[in-house]
Order: C-alpha cells, then sequence, then structure tokens
C-alpha cells in the first residue's frame, strides 16, 4: 500500500487520527422509519471490523451515508480523519467500497468497466486495472463480458474495483452474498492478506460465522441503533456459558439439576443435556454439577463446555433486548 | 473520463447501429436506389441528386430522425449508469458528480456529431455529384443560374418557349407548339403580325418579358444542386439539431432516472407537440409556445429549405410558423441547452446513489 504524499496540515491531522471510521449521532431517516439512529461508530485502523445485525438493521443505509451515496439527518462522520462530506473527495480518494450486489455495464468487458471507475480516479489508478484483476483471480476472464459472469465473478470484480484507488480504508456491504463455500474460503483470505497490508476492512453481515472468522472487532446493530461494539474476545467474555452433558436418564438428570441452585437454563435432549450458565460463572459450579449427577446416580459418558459463539452471543444479546421491550 | 464514457456508449451495437442507419444508411440506400434507378432507366427515373432531393432529405429526413436518434443517445448516456448500478460505483470514487455529469456531454456528442457530418456528407456529394444535368421550372427546361437581367434577356429570345411553357398570362390565339392556344387574359397592342391572327413578335417578346419578371422569384428560388452556402447552413443546423437532441435527451434522463419514458417523450415533443405548437396559434400562450425549441430551430433553417412544419414550397409559400423573431429564437436555443444541462446535472447531484 502507497502512502499518499502529504501536503496539507489538515492531511497529516487526518492521518494521524486512529480511527479509520468514526461517526457521532449519525441518523438517516426515510420518512417515518429511522434506518440509521443515532449511531456512534468507531472503527481503529488497521483491523478487519464487522458490522453485524439482522435484515433491515440498517446495515447498508449506514454504509451509503458514509460513502456519500445519500445524505445524513444529523450527526458527524469521518473516514480516515477527514471529515464527511466536508472532505469527501479526499476522504474517498483512498477508499474501496461495495454496496449491495456489485452491478457493472454488461455490454463491457470486467477490464473495461473497471478502466470507466479508474478514469474517475487519479491518474494512478489506470495502471491498477491489471494488478487488481489478478489480485481477485480474474485476470483470466478480464477480457469477458460482464454479462457471461457469475455472482461469485461480479463480487470478486467489486472487490477488483475497490482496490483501483489502493484504499487504506475497505468497506464491503454483503461481501459474501451468492458466494459458495470455495468463494466465501478465498474472500475470508483476501481480507485477511489486506488487513495484513495494514489496510482497514469493514465487513457488513448478517453471517457470523463468517464474521466470527475474519473479524477482531465488530458493532452490532439493531433496528438502526448499535446495541454493543468492541473486540470480539472482550465481548465474547461477557457471554454465557456453555455445557453438553452426555448422560443416562436426562429427565433425571435434569431434575436434579434442577433442585440445585447453580442457576443454570437445561435443555434436554435424547443423549443428555445442554446446560447454559450465566456469563462469569466459576469452574467450581462444573465441578459441582459433576457431583449433583453422579451422586444422582446418574452415569456420565461426557461433560464438555461449549466455545461461546458469536452466534450464539448475538442471539442472547438480542433476545434480552426483545425482553426487556 | 470523456474517452471511457465515449467507449461505453459505443460498445453498446444496437444503439449504435441504430444511430448508423438512420444517419447515414437512410439517406446512403435512398440515393443509391435513385442512382442504380437513374443508370438503368434514365428516361422513368429521374437523377438521383439535384436540389429538390438535397433539400427533402435534409428538412425532412435527417432533421427529424437526427433529433430522435440523437436524444436516444442522450437519455441512454444520462440513464445506464443509474440503472445498471455503475452510478454508486463512480460516486464512491469520491469524483465531483457535476464531472461524472458533464463528462458525458463531449463523449455523446463525439459520436452523433461525425456520424450526422458522415450522413450529410453522403447526402451532399450524391445531390451535387448527381444532379440534373438542366434546370427544371414548373416542368419546363431553363438555363440554370441566370441572374434576372439574364432571364428576362433569355425570355425575349425565347418568348412562344417561355409563354407556352412557364406559368402567366398569355396573349389570345397564340399557337404553342404543343398543341395549346394559350388561355391567358388577351394582350391587346401593337401591329397585328399578319393575316392569320398570331400577336406579332413584339407583342410576345414583351408578353415574355413581363411574364419572366412575374416569375424570376420562383425561378431564383430553383437550383439545380445546392449551393455550397446552402449545404454549409444546412449542415450546421441539422447539427445543431442533434446536439439539441442529446443534450435535452441526456438532461431529461438524468431528471427522471431512465431511458424509456424520455426517450418516448422526445418522440412526442418533435413529432407532435412541435408541429401542433409551431404552426396553431393558440391565444394567451403564444409566448409559452415561442419557447418550444422546434419552433426556435424552424425559424433558423436555412432560407433554401422548405419551411419546417409548415408553409409551401421554398420562396413562394407564406410561412404558417408562430412568428418569432432570429434572436429570440437563438436565445430559446441556447436557455434549452442550458436548462436542461443545469436540471440533469442537478437531479445527479442530489440523487440517492
Amino acid at each position: 500500500m502507497s502512502t499518499p504524499a502529504l501536503l496539507d496540515p489538515s492531511d497529516k491531522q487526518a492521518a494521524s487520527n486512529q480511527w479509520a471510521v468514526e461517526t457521532h449521532g449519525l441518523t438517516k431517516r426515510f420518512g417515518q422509519n429511522v434506518a440509521v439512529n443515532d449511531v456512534e461508530l468507531l472503527v481503529p485502523r488497521g483491523c478487519a471490523f464487522g458490522y453485524l445485525g439482522p435484515n433491515g438493521a440498517g446495515k447498508t443505509t449506514l454504509i451509503r451515508v458514509l460513502l456519500g451515496l445519500t445524505h445524513a439527518d444529523a450527526g458527524t462522520m469521518s473516514l480516515l480523519g477527514y471529515p464527511v462530506p466536508k472532505r469527501r473527495g479526499a476522504a474517498l480518494a483512498r477508499v474501496g467500497a461495495i454496496v449491495d450486489e456489485p452491478r457493472f455495464h454488461g455490454h463491457l468487458t470486467g477490464r473495461q468497466n473497471l478502466r470507466i471507475l479508474a478514469a474517475a480516479r487519479e491518474h494512478a489508478a489506470r495502471d491498477r486495472v491489471g494488478p487488481s484483476l489478478e489480485r481477485v483471480g480474474l485476470a483470466h476472464r478480464a477480457d469477458d463480458k460482464v454479462s457471461k459472469y457469475s455472482m461469485g465473478m461480479r463480487q470478486r470484480l467489486g472487490v477488483a474495483a475497490c482496490l483501483l484507488g489502493d484504499p487504506q480504508l475497505l468497506i464491503l456491504d454483503e461481501p459474501m452474498n451468492g458466494l459458495d463455500p470455495a468463494g466465501m474460503y478465498e474472500m475470508r483470505d483476501m481480507i485477511l492478506s489486506l488487513v495484513a497490508e495494514g489496510r482497514t476492512v469493514v465487513l457488513s453481515s448478517h453471517l457470523l460465522d463468517e464474521v466470527e472468522r475474519t473479524c477482531d472487532a465488530v458493532a452490532i446493530v439493531d433496528r438502526g441503533h448499535i446495541i454493543r461494539q468492541g473486540p470480539i474476545s472482550e465481548l465474547l467474555a461477557g457471554a454465557s456459558l456453555g455445557l453438553q452433558v452426555e448422560c443416562s436418564e436426562p429427565s433425571r438428570a435434569r431434575g436434579l439439576l434442577e433442585s440445585t441452585n447453580v442457576g443454570a437454563h437445561i435443555e434436554t435432549g435424547d443423549q443428555g443435556l445442554g446446560i447454559t450458565l450465566p456469563a462469569g460463572t466459576e469452574r467450581d459450579v462444573i465441578a459441582e454439577i459433576n457431583r449433583v449427577l453422579v451422586e444422582g446416580g446418574i452415569a456420565v459418558y461426557r461433560l464438555q463446555q461449549v466455545q461461546a459463539s458469536l452466534e450464539s452471543w448475538f442471539l442472547q444479546v438480542t433476545s434480552r433486548l426483545g425482553a426487556s421491550e | 473520463m470523456i474517452a471511457t464514457r465515449f467507449m461505453e456508449l459505443r460498445k453498446r451495437r444496437g444503439l449504435m447501429i441504430a444511430l448508423v442507419l438512420v444517419n447515414i444508411g437512410i439517406p446512403t440506400i435512398f440515393l443509391t436506389v435513385r442512382l442504380i434507378a437513374h443508370a438503368v432507366a434514365p428516361k422513368s427515373y429521374g437523377p438521383a441528386g439535384g436540389y429538390d432531393i438535397f433539400t427533402n432529405l435534409v428538412a425532412g429526413v435527417m432533421y427529424v430522425f437526427g433529433f430522435i436518434v440523437a436524444a436516444t443517445l442522450g437519455c441512454t448516456a444520462g440513464s445506464v449508469d443509474l440503472t445498471e448500478g455503475m452510478f454508486r460505483h463512480l460516486v464512491v470514487t469520491g469524483r465531483s458528480r457535476l464531472a461524472l455529469y458533464l463528462a458525458r456531454i463531449p463523449a455523446g456528442l463525439g459520436i452523433v456529431v461525425p456520424l450526422v457530418a458522415i450522413g450529410f456528407t453522403v447526402v451532399c456529394t450524391v445531390c451535387v455529384a448527381a444532379a440534373p444535368t438542366k434546370l427544371y421550372y414548373e416542368g419546363a427546361v431553363v438555363p440554370a443560374g441566370l441572374s434576372r437581367t439574364g432571364f428576362l434577356a433569355w425570355a425575349g429570345e425565347n418568348p412562344t418557349y417561355v409563354l407556352c411553357d412557364l406559368p402567366g398570362p398569355v396573349p389570345g390565339n397564340l399557337a404553342c407548339p404543343n398543341g395549346s392556344s394559350g388561355g391567358g387574359p388577351i394582350i391587346r397592342g401593337g401591329p397585328s403580325s399578319g393575316g392569320s391572327g398570331q400577336p406579332s413578335a413584339a407583342v410576345l417578346k414583351a408578353a415574355a418579358i413581363e411574364n419572366a419578371a412575374r416569375d424570376y422569384p420562383g425561378y431564383a428560388a430553383t437550383f439545380r444542386s445546392p449551393s455550397v452556402p446552402l449545404m454549409i447552413d444546412s449542415g450546421l443546423w441539422l447539427e445543431l439539431e442533434a446536439i439539441i437532441g442529446f443534450i435535452v435527451g441526456l438532461g431529461l434522463a438524468s431528471l427522471m432516472g431512465q431511458r424509456t419514458v424520455p426517450v418516448v417523450l422526445m418522440i412526442v415533443l418533435e413529432l407532435i407537440l412541435t408541429p401542433i405548437f409551431s404552426t396553431a396559434v393558440i391565444p394567451h400562450v403564444i409566448n409559452l409556445q415561442r419557447g418550444v425549441v422546434g419552433l426556435a430551430m424552424a425559424h433558423l433553417e436555412p432560407g433554401g429549405l422548405p419551411l419546417a412544419f409548415g408553409g409551401n414550397s421554398r420562396g413562394s409559400g407564406v410561412s404558417q410558423l408562430v412568428p418569432e423573431s432570429t434572436a429570440v429564437a437563438v436565445c430559446v436555443v441556447l436557455a434549452w441547452l442550458v436548462g436542461w444541462t443545469v436540471l440533469g446535472a442537478w437531479r445527479m447531484m442530489t440523487r440517492d446513489a
């Protein structure tokens, strides 16, 4: 990644800003519907950042507001330290983005489409068309018309378009959409390599599993409002503890545990129990569960702690929110 | 950016075929058929070129259809980025939306203007090279390019021909070679020509000169082939019409965010609204009528062409166009060019991408 020449003091100030994306009180309404609701978002530089939420949560709308595709109704925002929209040109010169499904002129080849986009950027972008296509693995199909491309190829062409500006920040909206497992693997690999080069990648998705594998930090959005954000490890530290117990007589085992004060949520299955303990539960509680079962005459074949996943944590957080409403 | 925009438009094969077909193909095919027909059967089919063919092609086919295809290209240029999903990619580059809009103008004109020029060159070439060798005026063969004095002198030298074959009153009892005995008012005076009752030579000469003087304006507007000044003026007029079609189409499609409806509206403007508003004076809205760009262009039409949408033959017909001065016509054209550019650019700058 090349470092642009810094001539303006404001450029130096922007470069020293630690946040790749920064928003305060950002709001966007469509009539009565508040799609982005007072969003305070801080995306640190040089990481893969996931922007998670269910369909209709406002993820794409926030991205569109950040990129100037639609205007904000309230709040402030900056990209790479440049206030937007005041210094939108300087900000977007080093930003690449995919919003929704990437679409191109079908009657033109992949290479020709990129030339059109490169022509709208700085002169050096024209020399990056070939390398961008190679980077995304489309060099061998670059001179085929886009109308002949598959969905995955169009996604990759979209990423190639992002790379034309040698971006410090990439914003990818649902980049895994329409990709097969191999395509998802390649996309994930590409994102990690971009982060390894020192770039920041903001990834918006509803595929929690993919985000967990790819990102270092996330923000969870629901109904336009960010409900949690931070490094994944810190967020999951507050997650409930799960236990899988394979045992005989699951129903009686459940009854034994419910009569104790371990404070667990218990579900029975054919082969055993699924136990959810509150966040911060001490290891001694696990030992106590085992003791209660064994002393109760239950044969315990397997007792396994289940790693908290982003998905399970997300469901917990959003279900708690739903319950509080 | 202009070069890539040009490339993007040029690669639209169907659209380019339509542009080439209308601007170049139709006149070329028409003139080729005439050339072949005249070569095969010259007595049945007149020369392929000439003044009349030139004026009819320019003021008819090329004027109207050139506008429509230019407008179609403009509508395409103004909307396809949005409809094909490239618009947001372009906005995300950070490039000014105004610059993105303005780049389309030279790109599109770089296609339309040469095509109109090529088609027009074909028409000029054939109309000059294959022009009739004789000048026909009111069905009679007359020498071409005579001044008023020369025409009257020729009439004096050929009085019987002039009186019998050209329009105008004829002395009574004049025996015409084609069997006609005249039929106009009897011209009295002068010594009789003798016992046959035919008018004297002096009477015939005077009558012929008088008719020629009356016929001269019509003759002066008749040409074997288009003159160079007329060709230059007509070419520039056609180019201006195409430019207007493109710019207005670009602005309208950008404003509406689509292609099909603007194309239909442009066709309606050219084929329906302009002829109606140009010739029928509607009380209380005449100033609005004067604002129609088609009327303005009709008033800027080169003098040698048939009057667009009104009037009849060249020179001798009375214009039925809604009156408008040249200065106003120029202002109207400029207002349309600037106004639609501003509207289209404004919409592109404010639209959600």
